[in-house]
């Protein structure tokens, strides 16, 4: 496996910027995380990964035959109005919508144009083995720099019905005082294939950013993503992912609060049946006095389901009169479901506010015979509960648009 | 009256975790008939309601129980629902995240599906539950909230009122074994009980005490206690009962 990722590295490109990005990631990457790696000591990705799913994205679209792409992804339409971006197997569709205060290009344009060079990998490759693997390959993704409050929510596609591994790169700069919502959906079909991204995401002074996200990757897929945000003074930082899909998923939120001020929000949900390995970590880093992080997980294992929880708040020496709260809750619905949870707060300063806390059980027998001595059959009254437990990590979402994406759990 | 049979409890023996608590327990309840179970706290008036409506947790020993002409003990607690039993409950549950208009949708649907009935789209389902609230005095913010999260006692059972009157139970057991319903909640309570016994429906009162049946007239009131009926009369009985107190009362019966 990792020879064959080692042999396909791209070695050169048309862009010179492009191949030295490459290169870097290249040097960095060593090996894929065991679990002999703390990080993933819980997490088997590896394990998932198959010959199948190693194959190399193409640079266009598969399906374009005439130029235009007709996958199913691009004929999905949203019952809202946003601004789209549709990736189909890893290639982006190259027709942008013009939106008034908002800069996109794709990856390549941005690199070629040195648009990206202040952005990119603004963190540490070594200790991140699949951005790493990310950088090695990246050829495809967006770059959108957002300079004021954006009227609707812009919205990334991502689609694969193809064997093959894409890694995409994002960067997301919101620049001083600007706002915006930017969703993420993945889907796929029965294809194997190993989906890897990374988000690099700048927010400016006093700017705002609401990210969400629902992975509902093919049920064969590997799904590794990681988002790195950092946040300036007075910066907001709001985020929720729901993973449901994927054979074997990872979303990993790295999130810096350097300067005063700076707040995030850090909520998911993970939602695993049948042999389903879902993965949330999280990495609140507070790196300066009177920053704020608040983090709701909520997750669900059924049948041979095995749900992961890693969540860190780091507290750094100066960084007082900060508040970091995290709390966890799971309900494991079968007696195979298998649940690793890690709190962790790193605490180097006085006069802080922090909690963490998790708790795991079944459903409430009261809850359900209530709803069954109402006529309600067993089997919906649970699926009731359950999206009523999963909602408390996203019932804060304002966009009633966006909540109701979450909202259909089937 | 020749009116037909609702619920036939025959030789009922039932517990909980090992422990007999209903013994040979007997009654019939026929159409149009409202009666009234009265006893001691702690006797087990309300484990008969739980084992009625197939709460898990109670065995059932020994017994029969016929309700509308099918066996109810071999009915899950959601077809024993949908065949048209209901639980005024004592202490409703608060259901967190579930929005109390869904859940009475669903709850509604499920009924209809199970008499094969067409669901109710949504305007004809709001303008049925609007119709029914206004009634009971419950505002639509009432009914914005979740399942009964953050009402007070009295809001709780004009919900519960509300769902058995769009539920149209053939038999309704209301227990108050031993919650202290206020005078309002009781009116409210009661006279959806009221509005609701067309002749064709019955109603099971379980209490400890008679001031819910000065709202709600009982043609039978029984005196339960070491788990069965040790007497059974008319309304008068209740009257007696509060006079002498239960413990004079059943040393009396049991001689």
């Amino acid at each position: 496996m990792l020879k064959i990722l080692l042999d396909h590295m791209p070695l050169e490109d048309d862009i010179p910027a492009l191949a030295a990005l490459h290169q870097k990631g290249r040097l960095a990457f060593k090996a894929l995380p065991d679990k002999k790696t703390e990080a993933y000591k819980y997490t088997d990705i590896q394990g998932a990964l198959t010959v199948a799913m190693l194959e190399r994205a193409k640079k266009t679209c598969i399906h374009a035959d005439d130029g235009m792409c007709h996958c199913h992804a691009h004929e999905k339409s949203l019952p809202f109005e946003a601004y789209e971006f549709h990736f189909c197997n890893g290639c982006l569709h190259k027709h942008f919508h013009f939106i008034e205060g908002v800069e996109v290009m794709s990856l390549r344009d941005a690199v070629k144009e040195h648009e990206a060079s202040r952005y990119i990998n603004k963190f540490d490759l070594e200790n991140y083995a699949f951005a790493a693997l990310n950088t090695a390959y990246a050829d495809e993704g967006l770059f959108i720099k957002i300079s004021q409050n954006i009227d609707r929510p812009i919205v990334l596609f991502y689609h694969h019905d193809t064997n093959l591994m894409s890694h995409i790169r994002n960067i997301i700069v919101l620049e001083k005082g600007a706002k915006a919502e930017v969703v993420e959906i993945y889907q796929g079909d029965e294809a194997a294939y190993f989906h890897n991204i990374v988000n690099e995401i700048f927010i400016s002074k006093d700017a705002l950013l609401r990210h969400y996200k629902l992975q509902n990757e093919g049920k064969s897929a590997v799904h590794v993503a990681l988002s790195n945000v950092q946040v300036k003074e007075g910066g907001v930082y709001e985020s929720f992912c729901l993973q449901k899909g994927a054979n074997a998923a990872r979303n990993e939120t790295h999130v810096f609060l350097k300067e005063q001020n700076a707040r995030a929000l850090v909520n998911a949900a993970y939602f695993g049946t049948k042999k389903q390995l879902i993965d949330t970590t999280t990495d609140i880093e507070h790196l300066s006095p009177l920053t704020n992080s608040n983090q709701i997980v909520r997750g669900v294992v059924s049948d041979k389901a095995h749900g992961v929880f890693q969540g860190k708040i780091h507290i750094f020496p100066h960084a007082v009169q900060t508040e970091g709260y995290q709390i966890h809750k799971a309900l494991m619905l079968s007696d195979d479901a298998l649940l690793d949870v890690k709190p962790a707060l790193e605490i180097f300063a006085d006069d802080v506010k922090c909690s963490h806390g998790s708790t795991c059980g079944d459903l409430n027998e009261d809850e359900l015979f209530y709803l069954r001595s109402r006529g309600i059959a067993e089997d919906e009254a649970r699926q009731i509960l359950i999206k009523a437990f999963l909602c408390a990590a996203f019932d804060d979402i304002e966009n009633q648009d966006i909540k109701n994406l979450f909202d259909a759990l089937k | 009256m020749t009116n037909k049979p609702i619920l036939e409890i025959k030789n009922l023996c039932a517990g909980v975790a090992g422990k007999e608590i209903i013994k040979n327990f007997n009654l019939s309840i026929n159409e149009g008939e409202v009666h009234a179970i009265m006893g001691p706290n702690g006797a087990g008036k309300s484990t008969l309601s739980h084992v009625l409506t197939g709460k898990p947790g109670y065995d059932v020993r020994a017994g029969q129980v016929v309700f509308n002409g099918k066996n109810l003990l071999d009915l899950s607690v959601e077809d024993r629902a949908n065949e048209g039993l209901f639980l005024i409950m004592q202490y409703p549950v608060e259901i967190s995240g579930v929005p109390f208009m869904s859940f009475l949708k669903h709850a509604l649907n499920a009924k209809r599906k199970y008499l094969g009935d067409k669901e109710l789209d949504a305007p004809a389902f709001m303008k049925l539950v609007r119709e029914e609230a206004q009634k009971l005095g419950i505002n639509s913010d009432m009914l914005k909230r979740a399942v009964n999260v953050g009402f007070s006692g009295g809001e709780k059972k004009r919900m519960e009122t509300l769902q058995m009157a769009l539920l149209r139970p053939s038999l309704a057991i209301l227990d108050e074994a031993d919650s202290g319903l206020d005078i309002d909640a009781l009116k409210v309570v009661s006279q959806g009980i009221n509005d609701l016994n067309d002749g064709k429906r019955a109603l099971l009162l379980i209490t400890h005490h008679q001031d819910l049946l000065e709202y709600i007239k009982p043609d039978f009131v029984h005196v339960f206690a070491d788990g069965h009926i040790i007497k059974t009369g008319d309304k008068n009985l209740a009257l007696e009962l509060e006079a002498k107190g239960y413990a004079d009362f059943i040393k009396e019966a049991q001689c």
